[in-house]
């Protein structure tokens, strides 16, 4: 008989997921100030190494850490998963991401071999080191249900995506570029955004938006066959763009029409949520589905434009879906994970979860990120879009930062004054 | 008859209901919502009783666990208390931003909590006491709200 996840003590230390969380917009910072200072010409171009760098500083630094924090601490509060020995785990791949990340960052912009081999070393091991230990945590979850399964699924592909990345980054360090290099970036690019990212958010929806938006629930149909429907579609996708690539274009509708579909579900659930308050989250879900929308019908459509709109695609996609819905997240988690700690340790005078961001300043973050994520488009046709908007990009980066920040550092103050009850008769 | 997890859960969705309508009111006129608070309280009151007053008494008789999951959903109910009596508190105050905080603080705690039980100790208590099945939802079904 299993009794996971029911109690506290099954829920991670705060510091697990915290750590990824308040990292992530650090290197939305530094992304932002490589954008600022790279020619819009050369970002252009997805294979520059200012483009590899900049979407990695995005995808590992701000999207991975933000999803690794979430899913260290939603699988064994939610699904009773025991993840082991999950404070030195954590804290070793976080430190193995963070070296191998700013790594890969100086290596390939300098050229310098050492440190794109220390960033193999520190990625490779690090991912696998925690995506493990995610996996066996996911081993030990009894009542298996879609958000899990679906969690499941998004780590194997997050696999998938660690090895075929460190495959590329030996590339670089040995210089030896081969022809399937670029086949497989296209791979590693759609798993990551489709597979990792896209099968994760949508299988924490089904959880989230009843949970925290009180919106109808998914449909049996949604929760039962998408995740699966959606993994097909990838394999096929990479099937035919292996052997047939001229029959690509098919799978690449198949993933679009669910993409599109879950993005329009989105919209429609928030309509029909239960729950009238409105918060600067719901913006970020709202602005995550139009985007989403925008995103996916111009990655079918720049098969027309010879890949021309690729780049652009990446930032409706991974800037305005991931990233946001990942934002708006944490608005959502940080403060309850907060308050949900010091209730449980016996701290009953403290601010409610609402009370402990600045409403104000969390909409001027989100409106921030929303001009530059527009501004980066207009970039296409107007270069000199592109330094402004990477400006405001770094200043929401450094107010997320501070907005997120006040919690914990209320949780620090706090946690050295005396609990109102003893709690110690729950543990 | 319904199972102890059908009749708990429907039980759950109700509760939201009321959740979702007192604050669709109080954000109309938070004066106005004082009774459908207090509907909501007492409601959501009177299915931690069920759960306390019966179920869980048989959960825990029948496996002998009482410092497990029972006592920490327990737990949980007795931090859901306090904050449905400060949501009475900012009534009583008027104060738009402690009641809006408190049922912010209030959903996602009920709702994680709802999901625990739904997704684990339901199914486990119909594992151990699906042969009291029907007794036990007759029981929660009669039982006077202290």
């Amino acid at each position: 008989m299993e009794l996971q996840g029911l109690s506290t003590d099954q829920a991670p230390p705060l510091s697990v997921p915290i750590r990824f969380f308040t990292t992530a917009p650090l290197f939305g910072i530094i992304a932002g100030f490589i954008i600022f200072f790279t020619d819009s010409s050369i970002l252009m171009n997805r294979y520059s190494v200012e483009s590899i760098v900049i979407t990695h500083l995005l995808t590992i630094g701000f999207l991975g850490f933000i999803m690794l924090g979430s899913l260290t601490q939603m699988l064994p509060v939610l699904a009773g998963a025991k993840i082991p020995k999950p404070q030195s785990i954590s804290m070793t791949s976080y430190t193995l991401l963070i070296v191998g990340s700013l790594s890969m960052v100086f290596g390939l912009l300098n050229d310098n071999d050492t440190l794109t081999t220390i960033a193999f070393l520190g990625l490779g091991s690090g991912f696998l080191l925690i995506l493990t230990s995610i996996m066996l945590g996911i081993k030990t979850v009894k009542h298996f249900n879609a958000t899990v399964k679906g969690m499941a699924i998004s780590v194997g592909f997050a696999f998938s995506i660690v090895v075929m990345g460190m495959y590329m980054l030996y590339g670089y360090m040995s210089n030896d570029i081969s022809s399937a290099h670029f086949i497989i970036a296209n791979i590693h690019s759609v798993w990551a955004i489709f597979g990792f990212a896209g099968i994760l958010i949508i299988s924490v929806s089904f959880q989230v938006l009843p949970m925290f938006y009180v919106a109808p629930k998914f449909k049996p149909f949604c929760k039962n066959r998408v995740v699966y429907i959606i993994s097909t579609g990838l394999m096929l996708w990479l099937f035919f763009n292996i052997y047939f690539d001229e029959y690509a274009f098919l799978a690449k509708i198949w993933l679009a029409l669910f993409f599109l579909a879950f993005a329009t579900t989105v919209w429609i659930k928030f309509n029909k949520r239960k729950r009238p308050v409105s918060d600067v989250t719901v913006w970020y879900w709202r602005s995550a589905s139009v985007f989403l929308m925008l995103g996916v019908f111009l990655w079918i459509t720049d098969e027309y434009f010879k890949h021309e709109y690729i780049v652009m695609v990446a930032i409706l996609i991974g800037g305005g879906f991931i990233l946001s819905v990942m934002i708006g997240m944490l608005y959502k988690i940080i403060p309850f994970l907060v308050w949900f700690h010091l209730n449980a340790m016996g701290y009953m005078s403290i601010p409610t979860t609402v009370e402990m961001i600045d409403k104000k300043l969390s909409k001027i973050q989100f409106l921030l990120f929303l001009v530059s994520l527009i501004g980066f488009i207009f970039s296409f046709y107007y270069s000199e879009f592109l330094k402004p908007s990477a400006l405001f990009f770094i200043i929401s980066m450094i107010i997320l930062e501070y907005n997120i920040i006040q919690p914990i550092w209320f949780y620090i103050q706090k946690k050295k004054t005396k609990p109102d009850f003893d709690m110690s008769m729950f543990k | 008859m319904a199972t102890i997890k059908e009749y708990l859960t429907t039980d759950h969705r109700k509760c939201d209901e009321l959740f979702a309508s007192m604050e669709h009111k109080a954000s109309q006129s938070l004066s106005d919502a004082k009774e459908m608070v207090k509907e909501f309280v007492y409601e959501t009151d009177r299915h931690f009783q069920l759960e306390e007053r019966v179920m869980f008494e048989e959960f825990e008789q029948k496996t002998g666990m009482t410092q497990g999951p029972t006592q920490m959903m327990r737990h949980e109910h007795s931090q859901m208390r306090a904050l449905m009596k400060d949501l009475l508190d900012a009534i009583d105050k008027n104060n738009n931003d402690k009641f809006f905080g408190t049922s912010e603080t209030l959903m996602i705690l009920m709702q994680q909590h709802n999901m625990k039980e739904e997704q684990m100790l339901y199914p486990m208590a119909e594992q151990h006491l699906s042969a009291q099945s029907d007794r036990i939802v007759e029981m929660m079904d009669s039982l006077v709200v202290e």
